[in-house]
């Protein structure tokens, strides 16, 4: 009852307010992100109640809000607020790479690269071939040529099989789950989103040559791809050792230094030219594994990002257009049920190639539905090198991709909770402090 | 390289710096830092080096206005009344009317100065004096804050410098909140046509909705994280409704930090977050302000130094009226007003937020004179205070404890 009030309150004064002022204001974003940040998080606890994950909460939040349904939000808003969105991807990556440590790394090698391998390969492999086989039923490929159609086709795929490192690392906090599933689940998502990165890069500059963009310099080329994955490694390293040696030497006011860590990575990313969340996922891990005291900056991260995670999710909701989702429903919806029988089968085959426990076997798939962020980078991305060829293509990428994000997060928050792996009793706090497997502040 | 970049290697720059360096100069030698992220600012900014380009400063400008809210925020959690409760009833006295008098001295005899100085129309002569009379009020915390730490003791005169302290950054507050309404229905700032009141009186209800949203928002919950949330939520929704509707983001988010601070059963967990997220604001703050300073005409320094004159002698002549008013002086002595001749954080707050409006007449001599009196006074505000904590211990404390 006092959260249904508190969100009455917050639009009752959206609504009193938004009128009096001068709409497209400098400050109107400072309003849209404190409104967000109160009203998703409220919608995120009513979630709770219906036990749903609080990132359902945040995405319903979003969509409620935002432009293509209340209007609280405008879209204008939401395009200005994109700089939270770069800084709770970055502390999100930072965080994952925190998360991995050396030794637990070594010890599931095995089991992460088969099941990461056959996963892949398989739903790749099944997208690719459902799209073709039957793109005359997908309008956006049934007019195109055989070769274009495979290779819109391919690329497609190669989106679909993008998970989604956000929610379950914000999954992970959130049930403060700790366990094979949850940690085997973590780093397949975390490495598949290297390789699929790579796998997207290769493609797009082989479609390139094959089917020229409509937009020139948008593709591109493959020594940049290189360059985009390994330089953010040496980016990632280099800022992970200047962390480390902050906390070997200062290790003071940390919460500043969190956020100042990634507005920098995302900001010399962004010049360099390099992937962003593998170079901050890259500096999460060498600082946590170089420096002793790792864990306490992780923790400043944590309490850092609770707000700006809140809205990243919020934000994620608001740009998801319901009209168009509803029209090309009918056909995602199929598409998003192939492609989570595909990882179903494809993590059920790594599993018994790599002999991975029953637990792992049974669960792990569900925390590989999810898609969000990398996922639309890389639309962006394909919108941008065939802007007129690839307009409907890519509707029908962005239904896909919110069906699986309103989906994903429900199934693996279930798998969770079901192989047992969650904990509920102890305190935000003392974990935070205490114990390392801990990975976001519970929002 | 990017504009952006460079400002946050600044920042940490100056971060580092403010460790390593500044605060141990602050403890040993009595400084009170900050005033050189100023200068940092304006040596980075469009005018100077051009590091921050004029672009980058109005792409920060959402973050500048937060800062602000984040200072109105700090100030009104300053006001505990249990605290104040403890107080004698003339140290407010005194305070209040000291603050009166320095806001009023000024505005008049710069609305004088600026009528000879200047052709521009009468209500904007007024609105600017009035600007330079609120920032004039507006004194320093941290130099009594430094002080009372270092003495580790309490006073008369110590209690008076707190309870100054605090009324000068409230009436400041206040009294700068009215005057963006008066400057709001300037037809050229936007939005519907209000009276100047009815902005006021929207201006205070952001501030008391934020409190009780907060509240609500809170419930009984101590949890750290949701803490959080509840508090950066609290202050962003609240500076943003005050901002968007052109009026100051100080007086609400003051409010909220009144409210919260004095009701909240988690208050100790509050001062501790707060504690945390300062420095941010008050770095972001100083070197954003700095960096949107614009230079102006050879024309500027004389109502410059007209205002550092009138305002040391109105913060020492109000201070010694107001306490031969209430008859204090045996207690006070005759010169405690030096220690409110510190210009720090809140002076330059507003100076900031009225340079941000567009409709502010004489913006930019307002913000300029501000960061001439930060700079001459801020580096020594904790010295002034401490020069009048210990002549009064000196010479008037023994009576003044017989009084009591």
């Amino acid at each position: 009852m006092r959260r249904l009030l508190i969100l009455a309150l917050l639009l009752a004064g959206m609504q009193l307010i938004l009128p009096l002022g001068s709409v497209g204001h400098a400050s109107e974003v400072l309003l849209a992100f404190g409104f967000l940040i109160l009203a998703a998080y409220t919608v995120g606890e009513i979630a709770t109640y219906l036990h749903l994950p609080k990132l359902v909460g945040y995405l319903v939040a979003g969509i409620a809000f935002g432009p293509s349904a209340l209007g609280t939000v405008s879209e204008a808003s939401v395009a200005n607020l994109s700089g939270v969105s770069q800084l709770a991807v970055a502390l999100i990556a930072f965080l994952a790479g925190a998360e991995l440590r050396w030794s637990d790394v070594r010890e599931r090698w095995n089991v992460i690269l088969k099941m990461m391998t056959a996963e892949l390969a398989l739903t790749f492999l099944v997208m690719t071939t459902v799209l073709v086989a039957f793109r005359r039923f997908v309008p956006p490929l049934e007019k195109l040529q055989p070769l274009e159609a495979l290779i819109f086709g391919m690329l497609f795929a190669a989106v679909a099989i993008v998970h989604s490192p956000a929610v379950t690392m914000a999954l992970l906090s959130e049930t403060k789950a700790r366990g094979a599933v949850a940690r085997t689940t973590l780093g397949v998502v975390l490495i598949a989103d290297v390789v699929v990165v790579l796998v997207f890069s290769a493609l797009l500059a082989i479609a390139r040559r094959l089917v020229p963009p409509e937009a020139h310099g948008a593709a591109i080329p493959v020594a940049s791809v290189f360059w985009e994955i390994g330089g953010a490694i040496m980016v990632g390293a280099l800022l992970g050792a200047v962390t480390a040696l902050y906390l070997r030497f200062v290790r003071r006011e940390l919460l500043l230094f969190a956020i100042l860590v990634a507005f920098f990575g995302t900001e010399i990313t962004r010049l360099l030219r390099v992937e962003t969340m593998l170079a901050l996922l890259t500096a999460g891990f060498v600082t946590q594994n170089v420096a002793r005291e790792g864990d306490i900056l992780r923790g400043a991260m944590e309490r850092s990002a609770a707000p700006v995670i809140v809205v990243f999710f919020a934000l994620a909701g608001a740009k998801i257009d319901i009209g168009q989702l509803a029209m090309l429903f009918p056909l995602a919806l199929p598409l998003a049920v192939i492609r989570a029988t595909s990882i179903w089968a494809g993590t059920g085959l790594g599993a018994r190639w790599a002999r991975a426990g029953t637990a792992e076997t049974q669960w792990v798939w569900f925390g590989l539905v999810s898609q969000a962020g990398v996922a639309l980078a890389l639309v962006n991305i394909f919108a941008e090198a065939y802007p007129a060829r690839g307009i409907d293509l890519r509707a029908l990428m962005l239904s896909l991709i919110a069906i699986n994000e309103m989906v994903g997060p429900a199934m693996f928050r279930r798998a969770l909770v079901a192989s047992g792996e969650t904990s509920q009793t102890t305190s935000a706090k003392t974990v935070t402090l205490t114990t390392p497997q801990r990975v976001l502040p519970e929002p | 390289m990017s504009a952006t970049l460079v400002l946050i290697l600044v920042v940490i720059g100056a971060y580092l710096a403010a460790h390593v360096m500044f605060e141990w100069i602050a403890r040993r030698f009595l400084i009170v830092s900050g005033a050189e992220y100023l200068l940092l600012g304006i040596l980075l900014g469009p005018h100077v080096t051009g590091l921050i380009g004029t672009t980058v400063v109005s792409n920060f400008a959402p973050i500048m206005i937060l800062a602000l809210g984040g200072m109105g925020l700090l100030v009104g959690t300053g006001l505990r009344i249990p605290e104040m409760r403890r107080l004698r009833s003339v140290h407010f006295r005194v305070a209040t009317l000291e603050a009166v008098l320095v806001l009023v001295t000024v505005a008049g005899v710069m609305t004088l100065g600026l009528l000879l100085l200047f052709e521009i129309s009468a209500r904007e002569v007024v609105l600017s004096a009035t600007a330079f009379g609120i920032v004039a009020t507006a004194s320093a915390p941290s130099g009594v804050i430094l002080v009372a730490r270092h003495l580790r003791g309490r006073g008369v005169v110590m209690d008076q410098l707190t309870v100054t302290d605090w009324v000068n950054g409230a009436v400041a507050i206040v009294a700068f909140a009215f005057l963006l309404c008066l400057v709001r229905v300037d037809p050229t700032a936007g939005g519907v046509s209000l009276a100047p009141i009815e902005w006021m009186v929207i201006n205070v209800g952001i501030g008391l909705f934020g409190g009780i949203l907060f509240h609500l928002f809170l419930g009984a919950d101590k949890d750290f994280d949701r803490l959080t949330v509840a508090l950066i939520g609290a202050i962003i929704l609240t500076t943003g409704a005050a901002a968007y509707l052109q009026l100051s983001p100080l007086l609400p988010t003051f409010l909220v930090g009144v409210i919260l601070v004095n009701t909240s059963p988690v208050q100790k967990q509050i001062r501790e977050l707060l504690a945390r997220v300062e420095r941010p604001f008050y770095y972001v703050l100083l070197i954003f302000a700095g960096a949107a300073w614009r230079p102006g005409s050879g024309g500027w320094i004389v109502p410059i130094i007209l205002f550092l004159a009138i305002q040391t002698a109105a913060a020492i002549g109000g201070a010694r009226l107001a306490s031969r008013v209430n008859g204090m002086t045996s207690s006070l002595g005759p010169n405690w007003g030096i220690a409110m001749l510190g210009h720090g954080e809140l002076a330059l707050a507003i100076g900031f937020n009225y340079l941000l409006l567009e409709a502010a007449p004489l913006a930019d001599l307002v913000f300029s004179a501000t960061i001439a009196s930060v700079f001459l006074t801020h580096f020594t505000a904790a010295r002034f205070v401490r020069s009048v904590a210990q002549d009064a211990a000196s010479s008037v404390m023994p009576p003044v404890a017989g009084n009591r």
